[in-house]
């Protein structure tokens, strides 16, 4: 049995209160929480206040202001997936949340807390036990990083299967603290570091996502992983294939940020995402086969769009 | 900050009120609190799906669900899967394919199927398919769940 750390727990019923909330050190944003609880029985965090968005109805729900879309971030991946708006002008964020984990997860899970999920890695999402059996690593409890005991800094991966699709779709993260609201391109989010690797700042909760007009041409997603349901990806993969024949590929679950490059013509997208990748030892599976599984998995993106 | 909440839902449709600890998982408040042991104790980390019970008509993981919140809700676990004391259809159907081995994972399974029933009375194959897939069934391979689930989906066809 794996209990709960000991915690408090708030559930504001307005913005303002949950802002001074946030602005508490210590404090977590619980939003779905199928990510975050596992990994507090897990002992990854060490946070003590516990802040439900449950009350705060403003923070649920699709709306279109303008043609483009924002998602409250409290919204669940199941209603994300079932809203026909985005089914008809966004559907590779559609298809993206129902390659999420399972249909219950999806149920629970929403889309806000898919876009800050935690960095995955093979040594550190794991239970305190068995990390302490080879001394932590950089990310948690240790002074190495397994994946890389050479290297600069922590190279947990990026897992968040939405983010993709988000990103080609030009998203928005509409952010509030007690200093006001704050908007950022989901694209100038993420950072190199698997341990630093959100931008906003620590006080700062996600309200909403904001989708613009989707750009012509069309977008889609893809997600290989070993089993069709329950498992994080071993990479994560949108396409743009845009009228003027020219491409755009965002490939992800290889290091902290996930990886964008663009190509004149879209045939010479699959080589150039196989170029700019580099896949660690962050996964069960081999490196040399998930670099050559970029180059094949952008293709089916490719062949689908 | 408060450590303990006063949590008021609704379990069975019987209206409960309890002081409980901040961090109190929904399944260990319906297993150790209100003595309901059907829903299992399996993954305890939202892998498994042997503790699904319904929220609101939403199936969750009670392992990860903070009982705290479930406030004002109305959860169904397995003993509340029916009005009375009898067998829900898809319970009927597991029985008669023997859909059930260990019949550890057999609680959650009936919670997620009931869930995907209600919303829709006649799934597809691929619906049924992806729904099952929030549940680990280490025993049976599957095929007598799924031939008890469209047997219930879909009376009177070849199965």
């Amino acid at each position: 049995m794996l209990p709960f750390p000991k915690f408090s727990y708030e559930a504001p019923g307005t913005l303002d209160e949950l802002f001074t909330l946030a602005s508490v050190s210590g404090s977590r944003i619980v939003a779905g929480g199928t990510d975050l609880l596992p990994s507090l029985k897990h002992r990854l965090f060490q946070d003590t206040l516990l802040i439900s968005l449950r009350r705060l109805r403003e923070l649920r729900g699709v709306t279109i202001e303008g043609g483009a879309l924002v998602i409250g971030a409290n919204t669940t991946l199941r209603d994300v997936a079932r809203d026909d708006r985005v089914a008809a002008g966004w559907p590779a964020l559609r298809d993206a949340c129902r390659t999420i984990a399972t249909s219950t997860i999806q149920a629970m899970g929403t889309l806000g807390g898919n876009v800050m999920l935690d960095t995955r890695c093979l040594y550190y999402n794991q239970p305190d036990g068995w990390r302490a059996s080879i001394g932590g690593c950089l990310k948690a409890d240790g002074s190495v990083c397994h994946v890389a005991p050479n290297g600069a800094g922590c190279y947990a991966a990026h897992s968040a299967d939405t983010v993709p699709a988000l990103w080609l779709y030009g998203a928005i993260l509409r952010f509030g603290s007690e200093r006001g609201i704050r908007e950022v391109a989901l694209a100038d989010l993420y950072g190199t570091d698997g341990r630093t690797w959100l931008g906003n700042a620590r006080d700062e909760v996600l309200l909403a996502i904001v989708v613009p007009k989707a750009p012509a041409g069309s977008v889609v997603h893809r997600k290989l992983r070993a089993r069709g349901a329950i498992d994080y990806g071993m990479l994560l993969t949108a396409v743009h294939r845009r009228p003027d024949g020219s491409g755009a590929a965002v490939v992800s679950a290889l290091g902290p940020r996930p990886v964008f490059v663009e190509a004149e013509r879209v045939e010479d997208l699959a080589a150039a995402a196989h170029k700019a990748a580099t896949p660690m030892r962050t996964h069960a599976y081999g490196v040399g086969w998930r670099k050559h599984m970029v180059r094949v998995e952008v293709e089916r993106a490719l062949a689908g769009s | 900050m408060p450590t303990e909440i006063t949590l008021r839902l609704q379990i069975n449709g019987e209206q409960v009120r309890r002081i409980i600890p901040a961090n109190r998982s929904l399944l260990d408040f319906i297993r150790e609190d209100l003595r309901l042991t059907g829903s299992k104790h399996g993954c305890d980390v939202g892998d498994c799906g042997a503790c699904t019970v319904l929220v609101d008509g939403a199936p969750q993981l009670a392992c990860i669900t903070l009982a705290a919140e479930c406030e004002g809700a109305a959860i169904r676990t397995i003993e509340g899967v029916t009005d009375g004391g009898g067998l829900h259809p898809i319970q009927e159907a597991l029985h008669r394919h023997v859909g059930a081995q260990c019949g550890y994972c057999t609680p959650g399974i009936v919670m997620a199927m009931t869930s995907l029933l209600e919303a829709d009375p006649h799934p597809s194959d691929s619906a049924i398919n992806e729904a099952l897939g929030s549940n680990i069934c280490r025993c049976t391979g599957y095929t007598k769940i799924l031939a008890a689930v469209r047997e219930v989906a879909r009376p009177g066809s070849p199965s």
